[in-house]
C-alpha cells in the first residue's frame, strides 16, 4: 500500500471505468439508438415528475403556510439523506463489489490506484446526483419566495459545500454496510423479510406523500397544516441539526436569521465536512485493499446443508429445484418473491388513492374498473418475471435438453410455480381490497359481484400473462449469465411481458370504467345499458377466456419441436 | 449401444456444415475414443448425439431408441458429462444428485446406495452437502460425474472429461471406465490426449472439419495403436515430418530446457564461504 502512485495508471484506470460504463465510441444501430432515446425519455418524464413534485412542496410551505425556513430545513435533510443512500449503494456497489477488482489486480496497478480511479467515478456520480436535487429545489425555493438575485449566488456556493458530505458519509458507513451484507450472506429467508419489508415501508412512505400532494393540488383553498402539524414542523426545523446549517446558510440571511447565524453555520458546515472527508479518506485508504482482497477470497464463500436423499416426483423436484434457484439468489428473490408478497400493500395503497381522486372527480362508479386496473398492473408487473424463465437457466440450459423429460413436463411444472405466486398474489389483493372497499364502513365501493368478477378476470388474465411471457422467452431466451450463473439483465422479453400486461390492464380497466357510467352500443342498438355491472363482467370474462386460450396454445402448440431448436 | 447414421448439422445462420454424414456404431462393452482438432465437430455431434442439438440429417439410436422419435427412452439410457461443468451452482452437490436422481426415476435406496460409492470413490464427501457454486473446477467435474451415473446409464458419454483434472481424479475416471464397460456398458469420449486414448479405448474415431475420417481398432492391434498420432496428424492435415518427430521424441525424451548456471556474487560467495567454513 505504500507503492508509490502513478497518475497515468490512475488516468488509465479512469478511462477503462468511463468505457465500462458508458461504453466505446461505436456506431450504435438504429435500433440501439431509439431504445437509448426512450431510456432517456423515460428518465426525463420521472424526473420531470420529481421536480414537479418539489414545486407543489414548496408551494404548500411556502406560500400557502408561510414557513420557507422549515421548507429549507425539510429540503435539506430530504436532500442529503436521499443523496447519501445514493452514494452508499454507489460506493458498496463500484468500491467493494465490483467485479473488476480481481481482474485489475492481475495488472501492474496497487490497490491504492484502483481506488483512486474508483473513487473518481464515483464522486463523479455523486456530483451528478447532488446538482440534479439541489438545482431544481434551491431554484424553485428561490422563484417561490421572491428571493434576492444574491440568494442564487450563495445557493451555488452551498450546493458545492453539500456535494463532499454525503461522498464522506457513504464512505465511512460502507464498511459496516459490507459487514452487515456479509453476515447475512447466505439467509436467504431473512433477507427476502427485509426485502419485502423495505419494499412496503418506502411504498407506503412514497404513496402518503402522494397522496397529501394531491389532496392539495385538489382543493387548494383548503388549509394545508393543522397547527399541530405546522409546530411539529417548527420543532423540527429548530432542532435539526445539521441540516438546519444549511438551510440558515442558504436562506437564513433573508428570513430574518441575520448574517451571524449564516456565518456561524457556514464555519460548522465546513468544519463536519472537512472533518468527515479526512475520517473518511484515512479509513478508506487503510482498509480499502484489505476489503477488496477478503471480498476476492471469499467470494466463493457458499452454506453447507446437510439433508437426507430424499425421493420427489419428476415434477415435483423441478417445481424445488425452480423455486430454490429464484430464493437463493437476492435479485431474483428481489424481482420476484419481494415483489409478489409485496403486492398486496401497493394494490391498496395505490387503488386507495385512484378511489379516493376518482370518487371526488367522477363518482363511486369508477371503483370497479379502478380495483382491476390496479390489481392486473401488479400482476403484469409480478409475472413478468416468468419471461426470463428459460434465459436464467443459463450456462446450465444444456441440462433441460440431456434429462428424460419432456419439455412440456418442464414448462408446465415453471408455468405452475409462476402461476402458483401469481395466483396467490391475486388472492390476497383481491382479498385486501374487499376488506378495505367492500364493506359498510367503505361505503360499500366495491360489491360482493364485483370482487367475485374481479378476481375470476385477474386471476385469467394473470395465468394468460403468464403463458404469454414464457413463451416470449422459448422464442428467444437470451443466456447471458455472469459469476454463479446469474443473468446480468433482464432481457427484451421481460419489457415486452410488461407492456403487453399493462396494456390489457388499461383496456379492461377503462373499459369497466367507461361503461359503467355509459351504455354500451352499436349505432342505435344497446348491447350493455349503463352501469349493468354483471353484463361488463360477462364480457371481459368472456374475452379474458379468449386471452387464456390464446396465451396457452401460444404456449404449448408445437412447443416440443420449438424447445429442441434452441441452441445454447 | 449408439448407432450414428448418416448425421448431418448446420447451425442456423451458419454456411458451413458443422458435421456432414457421419456414421458409426458403438458396442456393449467397449471404451470409444473421439478424436479431432478444436472446431473439428467433436462437440457438435456430442451435443447432437445426447439430444441438446437437432440435426437436420440422419438418424441417432441410443440402445434402439431414435433420440428424435423416443427421446424419454432414449435419454433414460445416457448420461452425459459437458465440457464445461455447468451445473445448477446454487444448489448443494446433493441436493443437485437428488435432483438428477428424481428426473432419471432412481429409487431412493438405490441412489443413497450409489452416491455412497461415488462419494468415496471420487474423494467428494467432504463436500458434498456444500453449495456447488464453493466447488473447484475439478470438483464441478466429479459432482457432473456423479450425477452422469447416478442411474447407471449404459452409454456414459463425455465431452473432454479429464481437463483440468489433477492426476488422481483422472486415474479414477479411467478406472471407472473400465469398470462401467466391464459391466457390459459404453463408454463414448472425446479428447485430445492421443496417449490416454491409445491405452484406454478400444476404437477410435477421427473426425476433421465435419468429416469422420477414420474408424478403427485400437484393442490388439499393435500397429493402430504406434500409428495412431501419425494417423491422427495426418487426417487432420497438420501432418509434418520434422513436426511429428519432434512430438514422437517428446514422448520419449525429456524435455528439460538446461537451465543456465547461476551467476556468482558477493552474497553466494560468502554463503559458500559459510559452508566452507562449517564444513
Amino acid at each position: 500500500m505504500k507503492d508509490k502512485i502513478s497518475w497515468l495508471s490512475v488516468r488509465s484506470l479512469v478511462r477503462l471505468e468511463m468505457r465500462a460504463r458508458f461504453g466505446s465510441r461505436v456506431d450504435m444501430t438504429a435500433k440501439a439508438k431509439a431504445s437509448k432515446a426512450l431510456s432517456i425519455i423515460f428518465t426525463l418524464a420521472i424526473y420531470a415528475v420529481l421536480v414537479t413534485g418539489i414545486y407543489y412542496l414548496a408551494e404548500m410551505f411556502v406560500r400557502r403556510s408561510h414557513m420557507p425556513f422549515e421548507f429549507l430545513v425539510v429540503a435539506m435533510t430530504f436532500t442529503v439523506c436521499v443523496t447519501t443512500i445514493v452514494a452508499i449503494g454507489n460506493v458498496v456497489k463500484n468500491l467493494y463489489l465490483s467485479g473488476d477488482n480481481e481482474l485489475l489486480l492481475r495488472f501492474p496497478v496497487n490497490g491504492r490506484e484502483i481506488l483512486i480511479s474508483k473513487s473518481i467515478y464515483c464522486f463523479l456520480h455523486n456530483v451528478v446526483i447532488n446538482l440534479l436535487i439541489m438545482i431544481p429545489l434551491c431554484v424553485i425555493y428561490g422563484v417561490v419566495s421572491s428571493a434576492p438575485v444574491g440568494y442564487y449566488f450563495v445557493a451555488i456556493a452551498v450546493t458545492l459545500l453539500a456535494i463532499p458530505l454525503p461522498y464522506a458519509i457513504a464512505n465511512l458507513l460502507a464498511i459496516p454496510v459490507m459487514m452487515i451484507m456479509n453476515l447475512v450472506k447466505n439467509q436467504f429467508l431473512l433477507v427476502l423479510i427485509l426485502l419485502i419489508a423495505a419494499i412496503c415501508g418506502v411504498f407506503i412512505l412514497y404513496m402518503t406523500a402522494l397522496s397529501g400532494v394531491l389532496e392539495y393540488m385538489r382543493d387548494e383553498s383548503e388549509s394545508m397544516f393543522s397547527p399541530a402539524v405546522m409546530d411539529i414542523f417548527r420543532n423540527f426545523a429548530n432542532s435539526a441539526y445539521p441540516f438546519r446549517w444549511y438551510a440558515l446558510l442558504l436562506g437564513g440571511w433573508f428570513s430574518g436569521y441575520g448574517s451571524q447565524a449564516a456565518g456561524l453555520s457556514f464555519l460548522y458546515l465546513f468544519l463536519i465536512t472537512a472533518a468527515l472527508c479526512v475520517g473518511a479518506y484515512f479509513v478508506t485508504s487503510r482498509t480499502y485493499y484489505q476489503i477488496i482482497l477478503n471480498g476476492i477470497e471469499t467470494e466463493k464463500v457458499s452454506f453447507q446443508k446437510k439433508i437426507p436423499n430424499i425421493k420427489r416426483s419428476v415434477f415435483g423436484t423441478l417445481l424445488h429445484r425452480e423455486f430454490f434457484l429464484i430464493l437463493r439468489s437476492f435479485n431474483y428473490s428481489f424481482q420476484y418473491l419481494a415483489m409478489a408478497v409485496a403486492a398486496p400493500v401497493m394494490v391498496y395503497y395505490c387503488n386507495d388513492l385512484a378511489a379516493t381522486m376518482g370518487k371526488n372527480t367522477v363518482g363511486a362508479a369508477i371503483v370497479p374498473g379502478l380495483t382491476l386496473l390496479v390489481i392486473i398492473i401488479f400482476s403484469a408487473i409480478i409475472v413478468s418475471f416468468a419471461s426470463t424463465s428459460i434465459s436464467r437457466e443459463g450456462n446450465a440450459f444444456y441440462h433441460t435438453k440431456i434429462v428424460p423429460v419432456s419439455y412440456t413436463t418442464q414448462i408446465l411444472a415453471k408455468l405452475f410455480l409462476y402461476g402458483a405466486v401469481g395466483t396467490a398474489s391475486v388472492v390476497l389483493s383481491t382479498v385486501v381490497v374487499a376488506a378495505a372497499f367492500g364493506t359498510d364502513k367503505a361505503g360499500n365501493l366495491l360489491t360482493s359481484l364485483d370482487i367475485g368478477c374481479i378476481f375470476i378476470i385477474s386471476q385469467m388474465i394473470t395465468m394468460a400473462l403468464t403463458c404469454l411471457a414464457i413463451a416470449a422467452d422459448v422464442k428467444s431466451p437470451t443466456f447471458n449469465v455472469v459469476g454463479d450463473g446469474e443473468m446480468v439483465s433482464a432481457n427484451k422479453n421481460m419489457v415486452v411481458s410488461l407492456l403487453v400486461g399493462i396494456v390489457v390492464a388499461a383496456l379492461f380497466g377503462v373499459f369497466t370504467m367507461v361503461f359503467s357510467f355509459l351504455p354500451l352500443q352499436v349505432g342505435d342498438v344497446v348491447i350493455v345499458p349503463a352501469g349493468e355491472m354483471n353484463n361488463i363482467y360477462a364480457i371481459l370474462a368472456g374475452i379474458s377466456v379468449v386471452i387464456l386460450a390464446g396465451s396457452i396454445a401460444a404456449l404449448f402448440a408445437n412447443l416440443e419441436r420449438r424447445y429442441q431448436k434452441i441452441a445454447p | 449401444m449408439l448407432t450414428v447414421t448418416n448425421l448431418r448439422k448446420v447451425y442456423p445462420k451458419s454456411d458451413r456444415v458443422a458435421v456432414d454424414d457421419i456414421s458409426f456404431e458403438l458396442r456393449p462393452g467397449e471404451i470409444f475414443g473421439f478424436l479431432g482438432q478444436n472446431g473439428a465437430g467433436k462437440s457438435t455431434t456430442i451435443k447432437c448425439l445426447t439430444g441438446i442439438l437437432p440435426f437436420e440429417g440422419g438418424t441417432i439410436e441410443v440402445c434402439g431408441y431414435d433420440i428424435q422419435k423416443e427421446p424419454i427412452k432414449a435419454k433414460m439410457n445416457m448420461g452425459y458429462v459437458p465440457d464445461n461443468h455447468s451445473v445448477y451452482e446454487k444448489l448443494t452437490g446433493r441436493e443437485y444428485v437428488n435432483y438428477v436422481a428424481d428426473l432419471y426415476r432412481v429409487s431412493k435406496a438405490d441412489r443413497t446406495e450409489r452416491l455412497e460409492r461415488y462419494l468415496d470413490l471420487f474423494k467428494l464427501r467432504f463436500a458434498i452437502d456444500k453449495q456447488i457454486k464453493a466447488y473447484s473446477h475439478g470438483m464441478k467435474q466429479k459432482i457432473c460425474i456423479i450425477a452422469a451415473l447416478i442411474h447407471e446409464p449404459k452409454l456414459w458419454v463425455l465431452d473432454e472429461p479429464m481437463m483440468g483434472l489433477d492426476p488422481q481424479s483422472t486415474a479414477e475416471i479411467i478406472a471407472y471406465m473400465r469398470e462401467h464397460c466391464a459391466k457390459g456398458n459404453t463408454v463414448f469420449f472425446s479428447s485430445h490426449n492421443l496417449d490416454l486414448v491409445k491405452r484406454l479405448c478400444h476404437r477410435v474415431a477421427i473426425i476433421n472439419e465435419g468429416h469422420l475420417i477414420d474408424c478403427f481398432d485400437l484393442a490388439g492391434n499393435e500397429e493402430n495403436k504406434a500409428n495412431l498420432e501419425e494417423r491422427f496428424f495426418k487426417i487432420t492435415g497438420t501432418y509434418e515430418k520434422r513436426l511429428f518427430e519432434d512430438y514422437v521424441a517428446q514422448e520419449q525424451e525429456e524435455m528439460r530446457p538446461d537451465m543456465p548456471a547461476p551467476e556468482s556474487d558477493g552474497a553466494e560467495e560468502k554463503a559458500s564461504d559459510g559452508v566452507t567454513t562449517e564444513e
